[in-house]
């Protein structure tokens, strides 16, 4: 090898000036970028510190133990992720392992989005639709309607958790329900019973839809009556669940993901999966990370108590957020949601994105560091003191919002 | 189970399961494959082998790369926590590399995203890929899973790209995979030959996409050497692929990118373009600006090392009676007189991988990348060990 470990542990620090200007964060950005059309970022001023809880990230990253295995792999940065120790296959067994379940169970993706994709490409068809939440994560009715597929939205409840009955309802004949718990962007989220209950339900009058679970916020939910629909999955035919890397795990950035489900569920998925899709070091990490259970159970305590912090701090400014079991909060701020951003842009603390239809009235706020959150609120103060526009009455989901705040 | 290249192809089939109900997958059959490249899944690599299977780059991305990957942790290690904002950064300093403009340039999880991505934009079931055999079967694979045909062109005597035949199976397909020096083959046409090749397909049929897979560029020592990117900028129906997992030493990190027309890149980047919050990792994007900065000297040095090697080994087959092909890449193709997998299950057992079949050569030639000239020395020996016994099984 021509680079030793030895050698990369003896490298200077880089000076921090080199870090390259991360801009606002999300799905628009990820598309504005696809499409070449940069421009309409809402930037931080120059001289500001940025305090992102914009993107629902770990803002500690994914913790030491990670990163030293990462460089631990460094020699191991030219071979193909099937040549090298551990290779692909040892993390897919990993999570088997996890789970009690075999490799065949598994389906690794370059984060859940590319599961979340896959599925709507094997699952939907011009005449089988998608059926999904409003609002809700924006991946799959993004890849259908990129597919001419038919999507069909159904409103959140009035406590903007995902309404089941006419979830239901509108799976008979569908190719796919896209099923959110916790929900993004709305942060609530269902318990098991009701789950179960759904999938009963869904699977008695349209047992040829596929339900996508995505539990991407699994590790942050501490509401007791939750509980995670893997055994659920892995009971019944054309279900299966979503989890990602990318949220308490701190590892958005290196893009692992994994589907799990019973093995003919799976088979879509795996025949669809791009070859080589996590790297060496995702590959390592991952397995590092899932073998530290105890560091996921801190971040979550940790979470729960600047989500508390949070929650308090907004409601002072009687601005009420929907019960949050993820690590964001979607927060009823009365006044549209590109207002608050910009103003908040300008003091270096960048929130959320619009979600329809309630970009009227709420914004998404991630949860950064108790440090963050401090300065983050005392921006909120500022802003939310400074009436620009006057509050607004009638608007897309004032209905739902009422019900909910009784 | 690894879900490797050739369980991706094998697993297809679900579309005539009847579990689906999905229009979207067309496959067809294992046994309906053309370029069959299949093999028992690919196993671990054990402590101390050597490994010659996957024509990578045995040295790594070298100091300024993986330095660049360590900065990338950012603050207090944090920045693995985020989704990456830095591939425009990339897309720019591809673009300043190649002297082109972001907008020629898309950027992939690997080549392979590149690849399919443009076997799904360019071809269906009446528009058929067209592919030499054998090639690189990502694009194949791909299209067989969406059950679009694939007519397969045979290579000349010398295993090179066979143009008038190439020509002839472009006329009314949907993309022509020209890899380029062609793997498994390592063969390479020069710049010229390639040149009138795609003016000829542009006039004879205008609507075919031409994806020319410069993978290997950089190994490239023939002295008609060039790239086509040139030629992609201007024509959309042109694309070059190029990666950094070989010369650039980062298979490991998965990273690569397409260069082509405004219009052809804004295609692929709106159906499957890889970004940081998709399919792009932090590190890779910081590493492959670290890479691609470089200078020129760097990709020199690492042709002239291939280059010493590949003479070596080049040799020492010549001079047991076993001519290579002309090797213009990080591998050779050698016809070794017996099955592929004999001889490399017996160099498995010495420790030395070498690579999968490659139909219809399977029974006669092995591929094999090259690794350190320090391994290839120990390799060949296990070779001379492994050749030197009779074959139990020759063809």
């Amino acid at each position: 090898m021509a680079v030793s470990r030895r050698g990369f542990l003896h490298l200077a620090a880089p000076p921090s000036s080199s870090a390259v200007l991360l801009a606002a964060r999300g799905l628009e950005a990820h598309l504005a970028e696809a499409q070449r059309s940069g421009g309409a970022r809402t930037l931080v001023p120059p001289g500001v510190d940025e305090i992102r809880i914009s993107s629902n990230e770990n803002p500690l990253g994914p913790g030491k133990v990670v990163l030293d295995a990462i460089v631990g792999k460094f020699p191991e940065a030219g071979r193909y992720p099937f040549n090298s120790t551990p290779n692909e296959a040892a993390l897919t067994t990993a999570i088997a392992s996890k789970f009690k379940v075999k490799p065949e169970n598994i389906v690794l993706g370059a984060g859940s989005q590319e599961l979340l994709k896959n599925a709507v490409r094997a699952f939907t068809n011009p005449s089988r639709g998608l059926v999904t939440a409003a609002p809700s994560f924006e991946n799959c009715p993004g890849t259908a309607r990129k597919l001419g597929h038919p999507v069909a939205e159904v409103p959140v409840d009035g406590a903007l958790r995902i309404d089941l009955d006419p979830m239901i309802a509108a799976a008979k004949g569908a190719g796919l329900v896209f099923f959110n718990n916790p929900n993004n962007p709305t942060a609530t989220v269902l318990g098991a019973k009701a789950v179960a209950d759904f999938v009963s339900r869904v699977r008695k009058l349209s047992p040829d839809t596929v339900i996508l679970i995505d539990e991407a916020y699994h590790d942050y939910v501490t509401d007791p009556s939750y509980q995670t629909a893997v055994p659920l999955a892995l009971d019944t035919p054309n279900v299966f669940v979503t989890r990602t890397l990318s949220k308490a795990y701190g590892m958005a950035g290196m893009r692992i993901g994994y589907a799990i489900g019973r093995a003919e569920t799976m088979k879509p998925l795996a025949t669809l999966k791009m070859p080589y899709n996590v790297s060496v070091f995702g590959i390592v990490a991952a397995i590092t990370a899932l073998g530290d259970p105890k560091h996921i159970e801190a971040e979550r305590a940790r979470n729960t108590e600047v989500r508390a912090f949070t929650i308090k701090a907004l409601n002072d400014l009687g601005c009420r957020s929907s019960e949050s079991q993820a690590n964001f909060l979607f927060t009823d701020i009365r006044r549209p949601a590109k207002e608050f951003r910009e103003a908040c842009a300008k003091q270096g603390v960048m929130v959320g994105r619009d979600f329809p239809p309630f970009e009227k009235t709420h914004v998404r706020i991630s949860i950064g560091t108790i440090e963050e959150m401090r300065k983050a609120t005392a921006v909120f103060r500022s802003v939310l003191r400074t009436e620009t526009s006057p509050p607004v009455d009638k608007k897309p989901g004032a209905q739902h919002e009422e019900a909910a705040w009784r | 189970m690894a879900l490797t290249r050739r369980g991706f192809v094998r697993t297809a089939g679900i579309g005539v399961s009847g579990v689906l109900t999905s229009s979207w997958i067309g496959a067809r059959g294992r046994e309906h494959s053309v370029w069959s490249a299949f093999e028992p899944t690919l196993s671990a690599v054990e402590p101390g082998q050597i490994v010659l299977a996957s024509n990578e780059n045995p040295l790594g991305p070298g100091r300024t790369v993986m330095a660049a990957v360590q900065a990338a942790f950012g603050e207090g290690g944090r920045r693995p926590g985020r989704y990456s904002g830095s591939s425009r950064e990339l897309i720019e300093a591809i673009a300043a590399k190649q002297k082109v403009k972001p907008e020629n340039v898309v950027l992939g999880c690997g080549s392979t995203q590149i690849l399919r991505s443009a076997t799904h934009l360019f071809t269906a079931k009446d528009k058929p890929l067209v592919g030499t055999m054998p090639t690189y079967e990502e694009c194949a694979g791909y299209a067989e899973m969406m059950g679009h045909p694939v007519r397969p062109v045979a290579l000349d005597a010398e295993f090179k790209l066979d143009l008038n035949r190439l020509a002839d199976a472009a006329k009314g397909a949907g993309l022509v995979f020209y890899c380029n020096p062609n793997n498994p083959t390592a063969t390479y046409v020069g710049a010229r030959a390639t040149r009138e090749f795609l003016a000829q397909v542009a006039r004879e049929s205008p609507e075919t996409t031409i994806l020319i897979d410069e993978a290997y560029f950089d190994y490239v020592t023939d002295a008609d050497h060039d790239t086509h990117i040139p030629v992609a900028v201007d024509n959309p129906r042109v694309i070059v692929a190029r990666t950094f997992s070989k010369a650039y030493g980062m298979a490991g990190l998965r990273m690569g990118y397409a260069v082509g027309h405004p219009e052809t890149i804004k295609k692929m980047a709106e159906w499957d373009g890889g970004s940081g919050t998709s399919s792009l990792n932090v590190l890779a994007l910081h590493a492959g600006i670290a890479a691609i900065q470089q200078d020129a000297s760097y990709t020199a040095a690492e042709r002239a090392r291939n280059k010493e090697v590949r003479d070596f080994t080049m040799k020492w087959f010549g001079d047991r009676g076993m001519k290579p092909t002309d090797a213009q890449a990080n591998f050779l193709f050698v016809n070794i007189g017996r099955p592929a997998k004999e001889f490399r299950d017996a160099c498995r057992a010495k420790g030395v991988l070498v690579a999968r079949d490659f139909p219809p050569f399977e029974k006669t030639h092995c591929r094999l990348s090259f690794g350190t000239m320090e391994e290839m020395k120990k390799a060949v020996a296990v070779f001379d060990h492994v050749l030197g016994r009779k074959s139990t099984a020759a063809a």
